[in-house]
């Protein structure tokens, strides 16, 4: 029984790396729904509008004392689904929050920013250019969010215990990958039908 | 599997037909960040005459089921943001467990052609999208 957190780049495929994962281990993937119910036990709904929204668009800026009891329940939540273990959970400073446990396996999906950039192009048929600006702005969201309340640079590679560049790989040879360094750090045997192939 | 085209096709036709352009902004973003949503869901009774009749109510803009909140959009005119905060306030006294915001929408359009996401809702908003 273990968790899997992932820290993804928009554009890297990390939603689809996350899914091949969970499909791969029997686990099942939490991303907004642990937002969501943070934010609707804290009192506060709209701060996951607010958490959501990597390209500033809707302006929301909630006070200081709503977004820390939202921080407050997020870890608590987030401890939670630790606890229960089989979870694969997307991004939400995971990798932060749950680093002191030895349970816990942290990936990083990235990609170069050119290649991310055009798979944003040709996924919303946009210019280059725009799919550019997403991607920066994204990162640049990422970042402050991770430094500003947790005090961690997202590009540290001490918060990982995988990196893996998807530039080359599909979604599914990452997640090959990533499997295959699961089993040996946490030594755990995998669920019948899984085992790593390429 | 279904194909990018058939995806717009369908958007095309459960558009609903949005009272204000900030309304209409508001849905593309929602859409973009993938947040489900619904468009003047309920309508709340907010007074009463002697009879029992609603002569006051309130029909917020856009309901998000999965974090179980109504958005209220208004623009940045203050007559109209003083009017919607007394109803806000008026629905939060007799709904207390409904979650309400009020989101003062500035022009985001600038933002949204930079990020490419106007060029995509053109084709899916038509005639609506060259508006203002």
């Amino acid at each position: 029984m273990a968790t899997i957190t992932i820290s993804r780049q928009l554009g890297s495929l990390g939603d689809e790396v996350a899914q091949a994962i969970a499909k791969r281990l029997d686990y099942r993937v939490v991303c907004r729904e642990l937002i969501n119910q943070a934010a609707i036990q804290c009192g506060s709904p709209e701060i996951a509008l607010s958490v959501i929204d990597d390209l500033g668009l809707f302006g929301f800026r909630p006070s200081t004392k709503h977004r820390q009891a939202f921080f407050s329940v997020l870890n608590t939540v987030m401890e939670q689904y630790a606890d229960e273990g089989n979870y694969v959970i997307v991004g939400r400073a995971s990798q932060v929050i749950l680093r002191a446990r030895p349970d816990v396996f942290h990936v990083k999906v990235m990609a170069p920013i050119d290649v991310r950039a055009s798979r944003l192009a040709a996924q919303q048929r946009i210019p280059y250019e725009a799919g550019l600006a997403q991607v920066t702005a994204s990162d640049l969201t990422r970042r402050n969010y991770l430094l500003r309340y947790y005090h961690a640079k997202w590009d540290d590679p001490e918060l990982y215990d995988i990196i893996v560049n998807t530039a080359r790989l599909s979604p599914e040879q990452a997640a090959c990958m990533v499997c295959e360094a699961i089993h040996k750090c946490l030594n755990q045997p995998f669920p019948r039908g899984t085992l790593p192939r390429i | 599997m279904i194909d990018a085209d058939t995806q717009l096709a369908k958007k095309m036709n459960s558009q609903p037909k949005f009272s204000h352009q900030a309304e209409e902004t508001f849905a593309k973003i929602l859409d973009y960040y993938q947040i489900d949503w619904q468009y003047e869901p309920q309508t709340f009774p907010l007074d009463w005459d002697e009879a029992g009749n609603v002569i006051e109510a309130f029909a917020p803009d856009f309901y998000l089921p999965h974090q179980d909140l109504y958005v209220e959009l208004t623009t940045l005119r203050p007559n109209l943001t003083t009017r919607k905060n007394r109803k806000i306030r008026k629905m939060k006294e007799l709904y207390p467990n409904v979650n309400i915001k009020l989101f003062k929408r500035s022009d985001v359009r600038q933002l949204m052609v930079k990020y490419g996401l106007e060029n995509e809702a053109k084709p899916i908003s038509g005639n609506l999208a060259q508006r203002e």
